[in-house]
């Protein structure tokens, strides 16, 4: 369709739609840039064109950096984003890999208990948690949230991983365990490998699911040395009735740099991993 | 003779022995009570004051001083504002672990996990000029304080007086019919109001709950018992708020949050709304020239000719899963201390009204006049249970936005009577 001849056809069928997704999928960051460089005076001014920045400013930067302990959510943060996730690879392979292979008893529901897990809201889970997570006495600690993310991040990883895996051809195993390889050599040696993909599009979207996971780190993480950047940012950036959008802007920015790095990297398996397992093999 | 010196070491060595033991039975209760007689910590947990000053204070000036004091550190624990605190509270009374005092946002919900600080909230009125009595209607559970109110967060009209006298209204409305009146002027002028009716917490029951009881309505009679909201006096205030709406009213307010009345303001899109005094506060450091132009003014009267306003209470409970409340409850006495209090209340600009009559007249509401309107909300102030107590179906309709929704229903189409009869039929299966 994008392959009609000449630039005007190229233009319509493919340049100006990849434009206006550029625009609409890049604007939300635009604002975040420009509110996060605006002085508080044109922040408010409703007669200044919103979209240009007439004094840019560096105060709210300076002002989140001063004023609050931004540097340590933001270590916090990528301490408990990258435990979580390394966890819940792990034990999301190890759930995902006999349910897409092995054919045992209880499999299916198995399976179905698992996707159930991920489907309980954490509202009704938070109390019953906050309690096991008292009597371990970890409350105000990382290991709390390192403990209790994977709950919700080893479900997806697994559905996700299930997909991945099925996509390997059974002869490359079988041909691993004629070889003599044990199942756990097979998996280790020929699987894994073969899925990289799948694990690299399931840690991206886990190390994103943990980044901003919310409602258990406000539970848990109630002193603000512990505190991650989304509870953080709320708390001591919201203040009454007043956003102090600036300083609140700089914060979502500087946090959405290491996770569009990561993603830059790695978008092919990202995109991969959207239709992982969706084409039987 | 070996055996009777065997039998001798025997018996001398249980006697040692039992000795020890009984010392150790003795002096242990006194041990334990002095290893427990000075906690290493206190957790204190609060929601982020809009006044930034306020919690600066606190953690820089009175935790020090406490520590230095009795050797006891003050852990300070900021919550979200905006809602979240309660979860919080809930988890960590449901847990029974977390803070050892705390602000008891919506303390109907835990009342029987705090301990009984009568002792203290009696002293300090005693020694304060007296509590409001409105207040008492919270913190008293049967016959015992079980909070000390800290403060109140007014609210108030804030308008741009430029504006009104510019459009002829040298005095702020002092009826809601001259309000209306006054809003249809600014409206077609380009400045309509800004009257907040979404689920946000405080500026949609700031002025429409003022606004039902100066029409003589109350949502629940005195003893709670009996739902009063089914009457001719709500269907007036209801259509008053309909005309409002459409002829002085932004259409987006109807479904503002709390800071989205703050936002319009500021961006001079409304002339008028019922806030805190965070706008003036906000207006006075980034846009200074409409800091100079923003007033305060006390809720208008209604057709009983009487004028009300919403208390937004702060109250210090003390929890008894508390690993020493008696701490705890120290550490609160101190606080109230007029020594910590009233430089405290000083540092937050007055944002936090207190309760007490002995600070009716200080002079530090003089320091910015248009301040001291929010020391008579006082005066004319109710909780949004009143007259009835406050209780856990208080809270599910305050909550559930029942009666906010009543209005806005009827504002978007809803015969009033069936909005009436609605919010009338959901406060019932509540109260049961």
């Amino acid at each position: 369709m994008v392959e009609g001849r000449g630039f005007f056809a190229r233009l319509v069928r493919l340049y100006l739609p990849l434009a206006v997704c550029l625009v609409v999928m890049l604007f939300p960051f635009y604002w975040m840039l420009i509110t996060s460089i605006k002085p508080n005076r044109e922040l408010y001014s409703a007669k200044i064109m919103p979209l240009i920045v007439y004094q840019p400013t560096l105060k709210h930067y300076y002002d989140l950096f001063a004023d609050t302990n931004f540097l340590l959510w933001t270590y916090n943060t990528m301490l408990v984003a990258v435990v979580t996730t390394v966890v819940s690879l792990v034990l999301g392979a190890m759930v995902a890999y006999p349910l897409a292979r092995l054919n045992f008893p209880g499999a299916a529901v198995v399976a179905i208990g698992i996707a159930a897990t991920y489907l309980v809201p954490q509202p009704l889970l938070f109390i019953p948690m906050a309690d096991i997570i008292n009597r371990l006495e970890l409350g105000n600690t990382l290991r709390a949230v390192m403990l209790t993310y994977p709950t919700l991040l080893i479900p997806f990883c697994a559905w996700l991983l299930m997909g991945y895996f099925k996509s390997v051809p059974r002869e490359l195993e079988e041909a691993a365990r004629i070889d003599g390889a044990s199942r756990f050599q097979a998996m280790w040696r020929v699987v894994l490998p073969l899925t990289t993909p799948g694990l690299l599009s399931a840690g991206i979207f886990a190390f994103t699911l943990a980044q901003n996971e919310f409602l258990y780190a406000l539970i848990f993480l109630a002193k603000s040395d512990v505190r991650t950047v989304p509870v953080g940012a709320i708390t001591e950036l919201i203040r009454g009735d007043v956003f102090y959008w600036g300083q609140l802007m700089a914060a979502a920015l500087l946090g959405s740099i290491p996770v569009a790095v990561i993603y830059s990297f790695f978008v092919d398996y990202y995109v991969a991993g959207l239709t992982a397992g969706s084409v039987k093999s | 003779m070996t055996q009777p010196t065997q039998s001798q070491a025997t018996r001398r060595s249980f006697l040692k022995l039992a000795t020890a033991g009984a010392a150790a039975v003795a002096t242990g209760p006194w041990v334990s009570r002095h290893a427990q007689a000075k906690p290493v910590s206190i957790t204190f947990a609060r929601e982020s004051s809009y006044v930034k000053n306020f919690d600066v204070h606190f953690q820089n000036v009175m935790a020090p001083a406490y520590e230095k004091a009795t050797g006891i550190k003050i852990e300070y624990q900021i919550q979200a504002a905006g809602g979240s605190a309660v979860p919080q509270l809930v988890s960590m009374v449901e847990n029974k672990t977390g803070a050892d005092l705390a602000w008891v946002q919506q303390e109907w919900l835990y009342r029987d996990a705090l301990v009984d600080v009568s002792d203290i909230a009696e002293e300090v009125g005693k020694q304060q000029g007296g509590w409001y009595d409105e207040i008492k209607r919270l913190s008293i559970d049967k016959g015992k304080w079980k909070s000390v109110p800290n403060g109140n967060i007014g609210q108030l009209m804030n308008y741009r007086k430029d504006w009104f006298d510019e459009a002829g209204i040298k005095s702020f409305p002092d009826t809601w019919d001259e309000f209306l009146e006054a809003g249809i002027k600014l409206k077609a002028k380009g400045h309509p109001f800004g009257m907040s009716m979404g689920h946000g917490f405080a500026d949609n029951y700031s002025w429409l709950y003022p606004l039902l009881w100066s029409y003589g309505v109350t949502v629940m009679d005195k003893d709670g018992k009996k739902v009063a909201l089914d009457s001719s006096e709500t269907a007036k205030a209801v259509e008053y708020v309909k005309r409002l709406y459409k002829e002085a009213c932004i259409e987006d307010c109807i479904g503002w949050l709390d800071p989205h009345n703050n936002k319009a303001f500021l961006t001079s899109q409304i002339s008028c709304t019922n806030n805190a005094y965070s706008i003036m506060v906000s207006a006075k450091r980034d846009l200074p020239e409409m800091g100079k132009v923003i007033e305060h003014a006390l809720n208008p009267k209604g057709p009983t000719g009487q004028r009300y306003h919403a208390l937004v209470p702060v109250t210090h409970g003390v929890f008894g899963y508390s690993k020493d409340p008696q701490a705890a409850k120290d550490f609160l006495r101190w606080m109230m201390d007029p020594k910590q209090y009233r430089p405290w209340i000083a540092s937050g600009d007055m944002y936090f009204a207190p309760y007490l009559h002995g600070f009716d007249k200080v002079p530090e509401w003089d320091v910015e006049p248009r301040v001291k309107p929010f020391q008579k909300v006082l005066e004319t102030g109710k909780l949004t249970s009143w007259p009835a107590p406050a209780n856990r179906q208080h809270g599910e309709v305050i909550n559930r936005w029942i009666v906010i929704d009543m209005f806005t229903k009827a504002i978007t189409g809803t015969p009033t009577k069936n909005a009436i009869a609605e919010a009338v039929s959901q406060i019932k299966a509540i109260y049961g």
